[in-house]
């Protein structure tokens, strides 16, 4: 164990993009193991590779998070996916020590949170990562407006202050004249947007969302949903989103990390978990995934022939093939693929099909520009 | 004494939801019934039983007694010559005294010189104002208006103030008091487990038991009476802030510290607020059990209501005690409406117009207490005690003998003493010391746990050493025959009341009632149909206990899953196929609970019936009070503190322990 905490700096994680200066959290190695003397567990080689069941029949424990490593870049939506028990809502709680890490590296920003003492942990929550709850955790004696403010309150700012700017916020989730009530009196999803403004207020350069929707019906799911990627491109706030649900997760996500007994079993863009799962576990997961709503058009598209250069519909290399059906099956013509003026390519009826169907793709977008230019 | 109950219900049902898995699967899995063990264990004893009475003597061996009387006499004369002198007494004890006096008596002169009207308006408005105001508050206020004019009409208004002064302060105290204690409890795992423990024996033991001490350090007067009075109320206090601390929304504890708040912040921005109603209701109950105790307090000299319902038991008034009484309901009624509504408002704020109106209401009440006279106008009372009185003439002149038939109640005294008290009572001090411990040992293993078993037996040995083993066999012959009386009865109604509708609407007000009603009510008028002795001690018993059990059947039959109920009639099971297959079975654990409290407040009647003649450890703990034999009445206090802790520990379900 000491071995694993000695580490100064991170180590670039197998496969993954090496930490820089770009990235909020670093995580390397990190259990989060509950039960009598949870301490030899990740150190104990004979016990770390046993199943979970073994695990709990031979020492009483349960390895909640086993072995995690990623980076959180800044700016990025970092969603973390998997069903109930897979560990996701405990790993997002280590990331502020709300439930502290058996063993691992966690920093924040190049500093080591697992080494901060009480005043700099609470100062971590105070200012820096904010949370929205499942549950939202709202103080049911207390009005919207003081529910916003609570953050600062705790800070120990003043409460013409902390008003003011609760007021502020208030606008600004779309709960325009609600300030007043209490929570018994909104619904969920007003609930909810009260939670997100409880957690925006503290002005956070990070947000962590425990699977902030999954109580709400769906349609107000996709309005929060919908509130969340207005957020996110207005102001480029760092978010880590857990969730249980593979097209929120789609949706949302710029990474996704999917989970699976504590253990991350893939990590990687929609795009990639959807085309290329790392085995049978995510193949079936993503089985179901419309593929045309994930896989874009830049890797659909193939060399441009004779005349295609100037007409039809123009596409952004991101743009989903959904998108790229449509303009095709409007225009009635193959559609250009253009970035900042450029043409990369051409995606005809016949690319899309083959993506919907699931057959004979370049793996990579990479891979298809480079096939379009060897063309 | 509902509150108790209904505390108790819900603590030890909502564990045994969690306890009881295994047993369930017995139940599930065998038709046939308890597991071989139990009866071999009951067979063994039904055998060893009578042999033993026959070939062994009875009751307890001198030898292995140890005489405390005596010491305990020399410690009450000590205690006697030196609480004018010792300092213990000058600079500690006395100043306790001296407070409880003052501010006993300084709430009563505060009363007083409000007027009734000024006490009434008083009352009105805060009921209005913390039921939330508006509408709702109309309705609060209405009930303090009313129950206030009633004690006032029936001429009780003096000694109904002389009562509301000692709980007011009784219930502060008793407040403030279980506040802090309920804060450690709630916030240290330590202090709820050393408190735990306390709190579960406070609530088996019938307050006359610690009357004495008391009576020994400060004589008779407000301050026995006061501290009496805030022991007995604690325990709920306690208890309630401790769950409320401990039963805050996970989620809102989360979000909280999630947000960086220090341990302190947490306490007062979430974890006080958040257990805001569980400890509204802890002082609900708080004052539900004060004003339980007011005519026990009234026997070490308080006054007041209690000291009128005290003097109708001595001199068989049985209009005088019942009105007494029914204005200490009302007082409960009052008090329980406020606070309950305070602690349903969930907090929503009343606006500042809401306490200028209120604030303006007192004003003029008090104004008007000014003016008209101090006391209740004499011309506006109403006597019922006289009318009363004569009813319960009627009912004694026509059903007390030589009703056809039937023969009367005297007969039927006559032949539940001679049937059923004195054989259960011979059996008892028949058999010898060690064959009733094992007796209690096998039971209290059999319902409970070892520990439980352990506990019985010392409890046993314990009133065997202080030389108390035969009047302690006669008590508990006459709570077994008022348990029994009580249970058989009382499963009757609750059944009846959990699957007909109309009979629970018709017994829940009386039951309410009755809950509240002083354990001494019960005595006058069983004196009075079963003369003075054994029998009106186990009738009055029975009468109190009965509400509680059949308040828990109905709730333990009615509280069954609705889904498996309507599978079973789904199935085409008759009403009866019902009861017995699905509701009884799935029910045992609250009826578990409705025997334990079935027990414990018979006990706490029985020891009273030692007033009206009911022998055994209540008479000895009288006699200790009124003759100062101190060291016999300590004895017998401490032998029904021993009996009760066995009592429930026979009755006290293993599914009521968590695991771990």
């Amino acid at each position: 164990m000491t071995a694993i905490l000695d580490k100064a700096t991170p180590e670039p994680i197998p496969g993954g993009v090496p930490a820089d200066a770009d990235t909020v959290f670093t995580v390397r190695n990190l259990w989060k193991v509950f039960g009598p003397k949870a301490d030899r567990i990740p150190g104990d080689a004979s016990l770390t590779d046993l199943s979970t069941a073994e695990l709990r029949e031979r020492t009483g424990c349960t390895a909640a998070v086993r072995d995690v490593s990623f980076d959180v870049r800044k700016g990025e939506v970092f969603v973390v996916m998997g069903l109930s028990g897979s560990g996701k809502s405990t790993l997002v709680r280590t990331l502020t020590r709300l439930i502290e890490p058996t063993s691992g590296t966690l920093s924040m920003d190049g500093e080591d949170v697992r080494a901060m003492d009480k005043k700099r942990l609470l100062a971590l929550r105070r200012n820096r990562v904010s949370m929205v709850f499942q549950h939202f955790g709202l103080l049911p004696h207390r009005t919207v407006l003081d529910n916003i403010a609570y953050g600062l309150e705790i800070q120990g700012m003043a409460k013409q202050e902390r008003r003011d700017r609760a007021a502020a916020m208030v606008a600004k989730v779309g709960l325009d004249g609600l300030g007043e009530r209490r929570p018994d009196q909104l619904s969920g999803g007003q609930q909810q947007r009260v939670g997100l403004a409880r957690a925006l207020v503290v002005d956070p350069e990070v947000l962590l969302f425990d699977e902030p929707f999954s109580a709400l019906d769906p349609l107000i799911r996709r309005d929060m949903q919908e509130e969340v990627i207005r957020l996110h491109r207005d102001e480029g706030r760092t978010m880590v989103f857990i969730t249980h649900d593979l097209s929120e997760a789609l949706k949302l996500g710029d990474r996704i990390a999917l989970m699976r007994d504590g253990e991350i079993v893939q990590l990687g863009t929609p795009e990639e978990i959807v085309d290329s799962p790392a085995n049978d576990y995510v193949r079936d997961f993503v089985r179901d995934v419309p593929r045309e709503q994930v896989v874009t058009v830049a890797r659909a598209m193939r060399p441009p022939h004779d005349g295609e250069a100037d007409t039809g519909a123009a596409l952004p290399p991101d743009a989903t093939v959904a998108q790229g059906i449509e303009a095709v099956a409007r225009g009635g013509a193959p559609a250009r693929v253009v970035s900042d003026g450029k043409l990369l390519g051409v995606v005809d009826h016949e690319r899309l099909l083959a993506v919907v169907a699931g057959i004979g793709l370049p793996a990579t977008p990479e891979q298809a520009a480079e096939d379009v230019v060897q063309a | 004494m509902s509150a108790t109950t209904a505390e108790k219900a819900a603590a030890k049902g909502g564990s045994a939801d969690t306890g009881s898995g295994a047993e369930d699967e017995r139940q599930g899995t065998t038709p046939r019934g308890p597991l071989p063990v139990t009866w071999l264990v009951l067979l063994g004893l039904a055998l060893l039983l009578p042999t033993s009475a026959l070939l062994w003597s009875g009751g307890w061996p001198d030898s292995l007694g140890v005489d405390a009387v005596t010491p305990l006499d020399s410690f009450a004369d000590w205690v006697i010559e030196n609480r004018q002198t010792h300092p213990l007494f000058l600079y500690f004890l006395l100043h306790i005294s001296n407070v409880a006096t003052d501010s006993v008596d300084g709430v009563h002169n505060l009363l007083e010189s409000l007027g009734w009207a000024g006490v009434l308006g008083i009352a009105a408005a805060l009921a209005w104002y913390v039921a939330g105001a508006g509408r709702k508050g109309l309705k609060t206020a209405g009930i303090a208006v009313g129950a206030l004019a009633a004690i006032g009409l029936v001429d009780l208004w003096s000694p109904a103030m002389e009562t509301l002064a000692l709980m007011v302060v009784a219930v502060t105290a008793a407040a403030v008091l279980g506040t802090l204690l309920g804060l450690a409890a709630g916030l240290s795992d330590t202090a709820q487990r050393l408190l735990r423990p306390v709190l579960d024996t406070m609530q088996v033991l019938p307050s006359f038991a610690y009357l004495l001490p008391l009576v020994l350090i400060f004589g008779t007067g407000t301050p026995s009476a006061l501290i009496t009075t805030v022991i007995y109320a604690v325990p709920p206090m306690v208890r309630l802030t401790s769950l409320g601390l401990r039963g805050g929304a996970p989620a809102v504890l989360e979000a909280s510290r999630s947000l960086g708040s220090t341990p302190w912040q947490r306490l007062w921005t979430a974890r006080l607020p958040l257990a805001r109603k569980e400890m509204l209701l802890g002082l609900n109950q708080t004052i539900m059990m004060a004003l339980s105790m007011v005519v026990i307090a009234a026997v070490v000299g308080a006054g007041g209501l209690g000291e009128s319902i005290y003097s109708a038991l001595k001199s068989r008034d049985f209009g005088q005690g019942l009105v007494a009484g029914l204005a200490i309901v009302l007082i409960a009624v009052w008090l329980d409406r406020t606070t309950a509504a305070a602690g349903e408002r969930s907090g929503a704020a009343t606006g500042r117009w809401a306490a200028g109106i209120a604030a303006m209401v007192g004003a003029v009440a008090l104004a008007l207490g000014q003016i008209l006279s101090r006391s209740w106008p004499e011309s506006w009372t109403v006597d019922v005690t006289a009318p009363l009185n004569s009813a319960m003439e009627w009912v004694v002149n026509n059903f007390y003998q030589d009703v056809p038939v039937l023969g009367g109640t005297s007969a039927w005294a006559g032949n539940l003493t001679t049937w059923v008290l004195a054989p259960l009572n011979d059996g008892l001090q028949a058999l010898p010391w060690w064959s009733v411990m094992l007796l209690a040992a096998s039971l209290a293993w059999l319902v409970g746990t070892w520990r439980g078993a352990v506990t019985a037996v010392l409890a046993l040995a314990c009133i065997g050493m202080l030389g108390i083993w035969g009047p302690s066999m006669y008590t508990l012959s006459q709570v077994l025959v008022a348990v029994a009386i009580a249970l058989l009865l009382g499963f009757a109604l609750g059944i009846l009341a959990a699957r007909v509708g109309w009979a629970e609407k018709l017994l829940r007000p009386v039951f309410d009632t009755m809950q509240t009603l002083p354990q001494f009510i019960y005595l006058i008028p069983v004196v009075q149909l079963f003369n003075a002795g054994r029998v009106a001690a186990v009738t009055a018993a029975a009468v109190y206990a009965l509400p509680a059990v059949v308040r828990i059947t109905t709730q333990g039959l009615k509280n069954v899953a609705p889904a498996t109920l309507e599978a079973s009639r789904s199935l085409g099971a008759t009403t009866w196929q019902q009861i017995r297959q699905v509701q009884w079975p799935l029910a045992r654990p609250a009826l578990l609970v409705a025997v334990n409290q079935g027990v414990v407040l018979v006990l706490a009647v029985v020891v009273i019936g030692g007033l009206v003649g009911g022998g055994g450890l209540g008479f000895d703990v009288v006699k200790g009070l009124t003759a100062s034999e101190l060291g016999t009445g300590l004895t017998a206090g401490v032998g029904i503190v021993c009996l009760g802790l066995m009592l429930d520990k026979l009755t006290q379900p293993s599914a009521a322990r968590k695991p771990q």
